[in-house]
C-alpha cells in the first residue's frame, strides 16, 4: 500500500532523516516508536508530502508522489490526525467533518451530512454535532479530527502522536477509537509513545533513532527479543 | 475677533454634500483597496518568487512614497502616457484604491500568518488545494482578527482622502476651501469641516467596535 524508498529529510543542515526504507502493507498497522528528534514525525508527514523529502521515493497505492496533482490524489486517499488536534475552530463539529466530502468530493450537503453524522456516532460524539471545537475535551476534540479524516473514505490513516497533547484520562477514549479502526482492517501508521497500545494493536513496530531505522519487527520481537543494543536500551528507559 | 455663527448654518448644507462625496471615495477606495489588499496579501505569501516580488514591490513603492505624489502621479503624469485626460472622480478613487491596498495588503498578509500552521496542514492534509484551503479554513479566521486594522484603515482613508481636494475634486476639504475663497470665513469653516470628519471617523470606529465585539461573542459561541 505505501512504500518508502530511500527517504532523506535535511532542515537546512540538520540532517533529520537519513535514508528510510519501509513498506505498509494492505490492512497492515504500523507502529513507529523512537526518542524524540529521531524523525518518526517527519517520516511520517513525508507519506503525505506534508514534508518534501530531500531525495528518495515514497509511493501510495501505486501513485507515486511526484506531481502536485498526484499529491493531492493522494491526500485525499490518506487520512492524518495531528497530535494538536487542528480542528477548525470557526466551523461546528459537524462542520468539521463534512467539508472536506464537499469540497474535494464535491458530495451532495444532505450525503455529506449523513456520512458525517454515521462518523461522528461511531466516534460516540453524535451528540456534539453542533458544538464547537473549544466546547470539547481534548479527547473529544481528537476523537472529531479522527471521524473528519474518515469522512474521505481514505485508504489510509497516519497518526501523529495522537494522544501526546491529551490528558491522561483521556487517552484511552482515543485509542479504544483507533483499535476498533485497526480491527475493522484499516491500514494505519501510527507514531506513539502509548508502547501498552503498539503492543496490543501493531502487526509490526518500527524503532527509529537518529534518523534511522534501526530495527522492525512483530510487537514481540521489539518489546521482548529486540535485537539492536539501541532498541534495548531505549526500551530499558521507558517500559 | 467676530464669530459668525450664521456663516456655519448657510454652508452647513454645502459641506454636507461635500461629505457625502467624501463617504463616496472613501467608501469605493476602501472596498477596492481590500480586494486588491487581499490578493497582494496571499500573492506576498506565495511560494512563487515572480509574484512574491511583484507583491512586495507594490507594496513598497506604494508605503515608501507619499499618498499626494500618487495622486499628482494618477491625474498629471498618467494622461501623458495615456494620451487622454483622467476624471478627477476615477483619478481620485484610482490613486486611493491603490494605495489603501498596499496597506490592506501588509494587514491581510498578517492576519493570515498569525493563523495557525496546523490548520493549513489539517486542510491539505484533507486533499483540498490550497486555494480551497485559504478559501474555506485560514481567510475566515484571519478576517476576524483583521476587523479592527482595517477599520483603522477605513479610518485613515477618510482622512487621507481630503488630498484629493488638490485635483480639484469636491469633496469636504475642497469645499470648505471653495466656500472660504467666497466669504473668508476661515475658523469657521475650517472649524465645520474638522467637525464634520471627526463625527464621520467616530461613527466608523463605534462601526467597528460592534463588529469586533459580535465575532467575539460569535467566537464563543
Amino acid at each position: 500500500m505505501i512504500s518508502i524508498k530511500n527517504i532523506h529529510k535535511k532542515f537546512g543542515k540538520l540532517h533529520v532523516l537519513k535514508g528510510i526504507d519501509a513498506h505498509i502493507a494492505e490492512k497492515e498497522v504500523v507502529v513507529i516508536i523512537g526518542p524524540s528528534g529521531s524523525g518518526k514525525s517527519t517520516l511520517l508527514r513525508c507519506i503525505n508530502y506534508l514534508e518534501e523529502p530531500t531525495e528518495g521515493e515514497i509511493i501510495v497505492d501505486g501513485i507515486p508522489l511526484t506531481s502536485e496533482a498526484n499529491i493531492n490524489k493522494v491526500r485525499e486517499e490518506v487520512g492524518m490526525v495531528f497530535q494538536r488536534f487542528n480542528l477548525f475552530p470557526h466551523k461546528s463539529v459537524l462542520d468539521n467533518v463534512k467539508l472536506a466530502p464537499m469540497t474535494v468530493r464535491k458530495m451532495p450537503k444532505a450525503e455529506a451530512e449523513k456520512i458525517a453524522l454515521d462518523l461522528l456516532e461511531k466516534v460516540g460524539l453524535a451528540d456534539k454535532a453542533h458544538a464547537y471545537p473549544e466546547q470539547l475535551s481534548g479527547g473529544q476534540q481528537q476523537r472529531v479530527a479522527i471521524a473528519r479524516a474518515l469522512a474521505m473514505r481514505p485508504k489510509v490513516m497516519l497518526f501523529d502522536e495522537p494522544t501526546s497533547a491529551l490528558d491522561p484520562e483521556m487517552v484511552k477514549e482515543v485509542l479504544d477509537v483507533m483499535k476498533s479502526l485497526a480491527h475493522e482492517g484499516m491500514t494505519m501508521a501510527i507514531v506513539t509513545h502509548e508502547m501498552g497500545f503498539a503492543r496490543e494493536v501493531g502487526d509490526r513496530v518500527l524503532f527509529m533513532d537518529e534518523g534511522r531505522l534501526v530495527e522492525e519487527g512483530t510487537p514481540d520481537e521489539i518489546f521482548s527479543h529486540a535485537k539492536e543494543e539501541r532498541t534495548q536500551s531505549f526500551l530499558s528507559k521507558i517500559l | 475677533m467676530n464669530f459668525d455663527f450664521d456663516l456655519i448654518v448657510r454652508s452647513f448644507p454645502l459641506l454636507l454634500v461635500g461629505a457625502g462625496v467624501t463617504v463616496q471615495i472613501t467608501a469605493f477606495s476602501v472596498s477596492l483597496g481590500m480586494l486588491i489588499g487581499m490578493f497582494v496579501g496571499i500573492a506576498r505569501l506565495s511560494n512563487t518568487w515572480i509574484i512574491k516580488t511583484l507583491a512586495a514591490v507594490y507594496v513598497d513603492f506604494i508605503r515608501g512614497t507619499p499618498l499626494l505624489v500618487q495622486i499628482f502621479l494618477i491625474y498629471f503624469a498618467l494622461p501623458i502616457i495615456v494620451g487622454q485626460r483622467i476624471d478627477p472622480f476615477i483619478a481620485a478613487i484610482t490613486a486611493c484604491s491603490i494605495n489603501s491596498g498596499a496597506y490592506v495588503a501588509e494587514i491581510f498578509r498578517g492576519g493570515i500568518q498569525s493563523i495557525d500552521k496546523g490548520q493549513m496542514e489539517a486542510g491539505r492534509s484533507l486533499g483540498m488545494t490550497w486555494g480551497q484551503t485559504m478559501r474555506h479554513i485560514i481567510l475566515p479566521q484571519a478576517f476576524k482578527r483583521i476587523i479592527p486594522p482595517l477599520g483603522n484603515e477605513f479610518i485613515a482613508m477618510m482622512k487621507d482622502s481630503s488630498l484629493v481636494s488638490v485635483i480639484g475634486f469636491e469633496e469636504l476639504t475642497r469645499r470648505g476651501q471653495l466656500i472660504i475663497a467666497r466669504t473668508y470665513g476661515s475658523f469657521e469653516i475650517w472649524l465645520s469641516v474638522a467637525f464634520i470628519y471627526l463625527i464621520m471617523t467616530f461613527t466608523i470606529s463605534r462601526l467597528v467596535d460592534y463588529l469586533e465585539r459580535r465575532y467575539k461573542i460569535d467566537d464563543k459561541h
